[in-house]
């Protein structure tokens, strides 16, 4: 059982159809009268596992999908195909009911500290909402009251905290009380989405520290989403690049930073601004933007904007292959490293 | 307009002496901005820095008058070009926006009108300050947008904002705010909106954009790196008070002030990875009920008795720093 992953990954798709009513979505041009059925290619087949105590980052940019796939795998969405298994449970076609008890594994920390709080709730109700939903008996649901002063404390806020609402907090504050509330059911994952970004640097630290003393305390298994890689350097072990709904590398943190393969993990990495300018930073400078998910490229979804693209691109696809020492890659240029020569 | 008269070497672009800008609130004064000071020669950036609710981008907006009620300037003097703005009539400050200082806004999706095209947007800037003709102002917007790097520019002139992604939105805004060759660029988190890739785009054709017309700008940021990588000088506030001051350099390398260290220490440093990030511990005190003497000692490793006692003023410290500290750091220490 020890050799379980916490989370494994498969071939994970999410395709939304956009478009509206009948009316919408009709259409007549040179190419004659036709209805449309547009879909939003979100995720397009991911796959990756993440160990007990082990924090893998998925980064990438603005509609790359990194969020669609923590939503999807916190089930707020329900996956088109693939597989989610959580401590080796299949939880891809869980309906509510059955969704219940995985929770107890699995809890989800928000961006937006201010939207993912009821203004309405004081703080101890809203810690100690998963924990009711979990715990039925009337015996254990007793001991609540103090399982939440003692997550209170855990987090940095203290008792006389809990009977306060949302909006007498700040920022970094309301993120704790996000951190009590997934920690409440002691999860053994715990999935991310952007936690930090919403927050100044000095408090940003602040709640990195906290997350990394949790994960010592109890453990955790962290899905950690990101676009900002100095956060994501010093927090994962493992990082996930993520592109138009594809994993273009997935690498332990050292070799990623080190030893990045694929032309987008380079030009992004090239990008990050850094406060110590660093002397011998690759230079990949991208042009244009991201493609439109309704319309993806044919071939490797990354050759419009690629400095490396040849004809190869544009009619196949590349998939994800083991380079050695854990790192993968989907990038034909693995097969033909001379192209690079620019 | 009087003519442009050369201006002297030693005499900065703009100026702030003591700006204090102060909103009445239901809930007290709000001191936004309290006593800032600084200079920019022509040709510089200098980069604002602070943290949400530091008062920066107040300074941006005080600049160009654009301080609505409860909000007002209380006192201090902005001089550009000698002329003091803080005692500026609307008209004459109308003639100044947009033409000798001009802004860049955080949002692209939001500082765009989206019931115009673009073209008539930037259209608006050069009828207003410059007496071309139809014909020369159309050319000159084309040759604009292309130099931010929009191809069929004549065509996208014809295009809403809606119809542009959020960094093509960006360089729209920064080809309006360049239009009427401003001496002075007011950015307020201009890329804070946007991703890694483009936002390093953007910086790049900022920088090359300002060289080109030898102009100078002020970045309002929360983001060190950004600034690291763009300003020549750096000002740190807290509270709405100037913390310290200096060449980017010496600030990134070796600050004075705490604040300044803790900020610096806060960002994930990959070439030097810690277990764990120095945090400044604490929230930013609420800005109506500020503590007495130095607004930043309940958060501050150094602090002492006399942190409580004496409000620290501006003194100047190792290379070209001046810092407001009571115990401020030596080069080299931590």
């Amino acid at each position: 059982m020890s050799n379980t992953p916490m989370l494994e990954v498969r071939d994970l798709k999410m395709r939304f159809p956009i478009g509206g009513g009948l009316l919408d979505r009709m259409r007549l041009d040179k190419k004659g009268f036709r209805i449309e059925n547009p879909v939003v290619q979100a995720i397009n087949g991911v796959s990756f596992k993440i160990e007990p105590g082990e924090v893998m980052a998925l980064v990438g940019e603005s509609g790359c999908g990194k969020s669609t796939v923590a939503k999807t795998i916190a089930r707020i969405y329900s996956p088109t195909g693939g597989d989610i298994l959580i401590d080796g449970e299949n939880i891809s076609d869980y309906g509510f009911s059955e969704m219940l008890p995985v929770r107890a594994k699995m809890q989800m920390i928000f961006q937006d500290p201010f939207a993912s709080l009821n203004p309405r709730q004081k703080v101890r109700d809203i810690v100690a909402e998963p924990l009711l939903e979990q715990t039925k008996d009337a015996k254990s649901q007793k001991d609540i009251p103090a399982e939440i002063e003692a997550l209170l404390a855990k987090v940095g806020l203290n008792s006389e905290h809990a009977g306060r609402y949302p909006h007498q907090f700040s920022g970094g504050q309301r993120q704790r009380i996000g951190i009590a509330r997934a920690l409440s059911v002691r999860p053994g994952l715990i999935i991310a989405d952007e936690p930090v970004s919403a927050l100044d640097v000095s408090i940003q630290a602040q709640i990195l520290n906290l997350m990394m003393d949790l994960r010592d305390e109890f453990g955790l298994a962290y899905l950690f989403i990101s676009h900002d890689l100095s956060v994501v350097h010093h927090i994962a072990d493992r990082v996930g690049v993520m592109y138009l709904g594809f994993m273009v590398e997935n690498a332990p943190r050292d070799q990623l930073f080190s030893k990045p393969k694929h032309p987008y993990t380079r030009a992004l990495l090239s990008a990050a601004p850094s406060i110590k300018p660093t002397r011998d930073k690759e230079e990949i400078e991208l042009t244009g933007e991201v493609p439109s998910a309704l319309n993806l490229p044919s071939g490797c979804c990354f050759r419009t904007r690629c400095p490396f693209a040849w004809d190869r691109c544009a009619k196949e696809r590349p998939v994800l292959k083991d380079v050695g020492d854990g790192q993968s890659v989907a990038c034909h240029l693995t097969d033909e490293p001379e192209r690079e020569v620019a | 307009m009087t003519i442009t008269i050369e201006t002297q070497t030693d005499q900065p672009l703009l100026e702030l002496k003591d700006l204090r800008t102060h909103f009445h609130t239901f809930a007290g004064v709000v001191k936004a901005v309290n006593g800032v000071s600084f200079k920019i020669g022509a040709g510089e950036i200098m980069g604002l820095v602070g943290e949400s609710g530091g008062g920066k981008s107040v300074v941006g907006f005080s600049i160009l008058g654009l301080i609505e009620s409860p909000g007002k300037i209380e006192g201090g003097e902005i001089l550009f070009d000698g002329e003091d703005l803080a005692k500026a009539s609307d008209e004459r400050l109308r003639e100044i926006r947009g033409r000798d200082i001009s802004m860049v806004f955080q949002d692209p999706m939001t500082s765009l009108n989206p019931l115009h095209t673009v073209g008539d947007q930037m259209d608006e800037v050069l009828r207003l300050h410059s007496n071309l003709d139809a014909d020369a102002r159309k050319q000159a917007c084309i040759k604009m947008l292309e130099s931010v790097g929009i191809s069929q520019a004549e065509e996208r002139l014809k295009a809403y904002p809606h119809q542009f992604s959020g960094g093509m939105r960006q360089r729209v805004v920064i080809a309006i705010a360049m239009l009427a060759q401003p001496r002075l660029i007011i950015a307020d988190e201009p890329t804070t909106a946007l991703d890694v890739t483009i936002q390093s785009q953007i910086l790049k054709l900022m920088r090359q954009q300002i060289a080109d017309n030898g102009a100078s700008m002020i970045l309002v940021t929360h983001d060190l790196a950004v600034v690291s990588e763009m300003a020549d000088h750096i000002t740190v506030l807290y509270c709405g008070q100037v913390v310290e001051q200096g060449k980017t350099r010496d600030i990134i390398e070796s600050p004075s002030h705490p604040y300044t260290r803790g900020l610096i220490d806060s960002i994930p440093d990959p070439t030097d990875r810690m277990a764990r990030l120095n945090q400044i511990p604490g929230n930013v005190p609420d800005i109506r009920n500020l503590p007495k003497g130095c607004n930043f000692r309940a958060r501050c490793p150094r602090a002492q008795d006399l942190c409580a006692e004496q409000e620290p003023t501006l003194k100047p410290q190792h290379n070209s720093l001046v810092s407001a500290c009571h115990f401020p750091l030596q080069p080299g220490e931590k």
